[in-house]
């Protein structure tokens, strides 16, 4: 494993990639509105190789900029090494728990097929969101407007709306303890 | 890849197997299909009655239940690693050695306020990655300058990744451990009669589909109150209790959206929203190594 990452040290990635034969300078069209002047002047600058532009056409202080920066090559390819090997724990361990869970899943679906094998084949129906039954039509035409998004939050096949992604901080609010169910027929 | 494709031919290997053990007394060949070979899927749940009574005379006689495994997933991320920490600090360390020169005449107005403000703002940020350099004091006055005729802006404080229930050490709040999965353990008699923490259980009647026995044995043990999810028709593990007797529980997840548990007194006790470490130390051994493969780690 490390001699593969320690292969990656001689691929030098190319510094000139691309190459232009003709160098212009900034034409200076003064406009009434200056707006329009610095609009052109961003959109095309010039590159005349004179001084770093806001495109970054050309970058003559990257090297200075770098040793600023970095403390050295070396030490830069270790934590570079270091932070790659880290990803590596993080996903095999996400990974081996992904697995442990499956290896359960199919112990159950297994264990299922042996014991019943209606209700086995009635877990294995994909659920299609788009289907509604006759039920649920009747009621949606009928029902009022906070019923209708209680029923249409909740599709089957679908996650549900208010699963909340995780943020930063809590909500103000924190958690709804006094949720009320609402008169939703089916999940 | 390699190991989906062993997961592949394994699966394929025991259906096989299992292909020779079944005793060949169901009446019609369409019963030892395999998943793949599915009726068109129904939109109503419910199961059609057998169309001829099963043989089932060497089969021994076995009962299902189904439990819940209700789980309130993490409300605030994770909180970075010292590591991660300070290798995301150097990576923009470098990013801003690296970047593009700011086209500041683009964004503010030669001049302005505006333009100070972040001038200095930049500044700050400046010498917090690089440690300050040359002469700080003329650029301190600068921006204090700046900042005095643009005044204090409302600062609106967001609320703190510590809840005080995790202070306190509440296991009924759902504000306990943002970051950590929580599952629901509820304190009720067990298979055999024990008062035990367990998930929540109970029995499928005859003609009913697992996962809505899931969720109508998890409300009446738990209570109304809860906006639940069952999140698939299919199971997520199974337990035996006891290896004698053929008691299967059939383990469903979902989640909780909203609301509390209430427990009914009568066959929950009480209850407890847990970290997968505090649900090992609260459970009978058996128990934890029949379920604990089904619970996220973190």
């Amino acid at each position: 494993m490390a001699s593969s990452l320690l292969s990656l040290r001689h691929i030098n990635p190319p510094l000139r990639v691309a190459q232009t034969s003709v160098r212009y300078a900034a034409r200076e069209v003064n406009t009434s509105d200056p707006r329009t002047d610095i609009i052109r002047r961003v959109l095309y600058p010039s590159n005349l190789r004179n001084r770093a532009s806001p495109v970054g056409n050309w970058r003559p202080d990257v090297a200075r900029r770098l040793q600023r920066a970095i403390p050295s090559v070396q030490a830069h390819e270790t934590i570079e090494r270091a932070w790659l090997l880290h990803q590596r724990h993080v996903r095999k361990s996400r990974q081996s728990e992904l697995d442990r869970k499956f290896q359960c899943m199919r112990t159950a679906m297994e264990k299922l097929r042996e014991l019943d094998l209606q209700r086995y084949r009635a877990a294995n129906e994909l659920e299609d969101p788009r289907a509604r039954s006759e039920e649920e039509l009747e009621l949606l035409k009928t029902a009022k407007a906070p019923e209708k998004k209680a029923m249409e939050a909740r599709i089957r096949g679908l996650f549900p709306r208010e699963l909340r992604v995780p943020t930063e901080t809590p909500s103000r609010d924190g958690w709804n303890y006094d949720w009320v169910p609402p008169s939703r027929p089916t999940q | 890849m390699h190991s989906f494709v062993q997961m592949l031919s394994r699966r394929v290997l025991s259906s096989c197997r299992t292909h020779r053990n079944v005793p060949r007394i169901h009446l019609s060949s369409r019963s030892l299909a395999t998943e793949a070979d599915v009726s068109a899927p129904s939109t109503s749940s419910g199961i059609p009655p057998p169309s001829a009574p099963k043989a089932k005379k060497e089969a021994p006689k076995h009962t299902l239940k189904t439990a819940v495994i209700l789980n309130r997933s993490p409300i605030i991320t994770r909180t970075p690693t010292k590591f991660e920490k300070s290798y995301h600090a150097y990576q923009s360390r470098i990013q801003r050695a690296l970047h593009n020169p700011f086209p500041s005449e683009f964004y503010f107005k030669p001049g302005s306020l505006l333009e100070g403000k972040f001038a200095a703002e930049e500044r700050e940020r400046e010498r917090e990655a690089f440690g300050r350099s040359g002469t700080g004091v003329s650029e301190a006055s600068q921006s204090d300058g700046v900042l005095e005729v643009l005044g204090e802006e409302e600062v609106v404080k967001p609320m703190p990744r510590v809840h005080e229930a995790d202070i306190k050490g509440d296991t009924k709040s759902l504000d306990r451990q943002g970051e950590r999965n929580l599952y629901l353990l509820v304190r009720g008699k067990d298979a055999t009669g024990k008062e035990v923490w367990r998930f929540p259980h109970g029995d499928v009647k005859p003609e009913e589909l697992l996962h809505d026995a899931a969720r109508r044995d998890l409300h009446a043990e738990c209570g109304d109150h809860m906006d639940t999810w069952v999140v698939s028709r299919n199971p997520i593990g199974v337990y035996q209790p006891s290896p004698s007797e053929e008691n299967y529980i059939f383990f469903y997840k979902a989640h909780i959206l909203a609301g509390q548990v209430r427990p009914d007194g009568k066959n929950i006790q009480d209850f407890a929203w847990l970290t997968k470490e505090e649900i090992e130390s609260h459970v009978e051994t058996e128990y934890w190594t029949g379920v604990k493969d089904m619970l996220s780690d973190f």
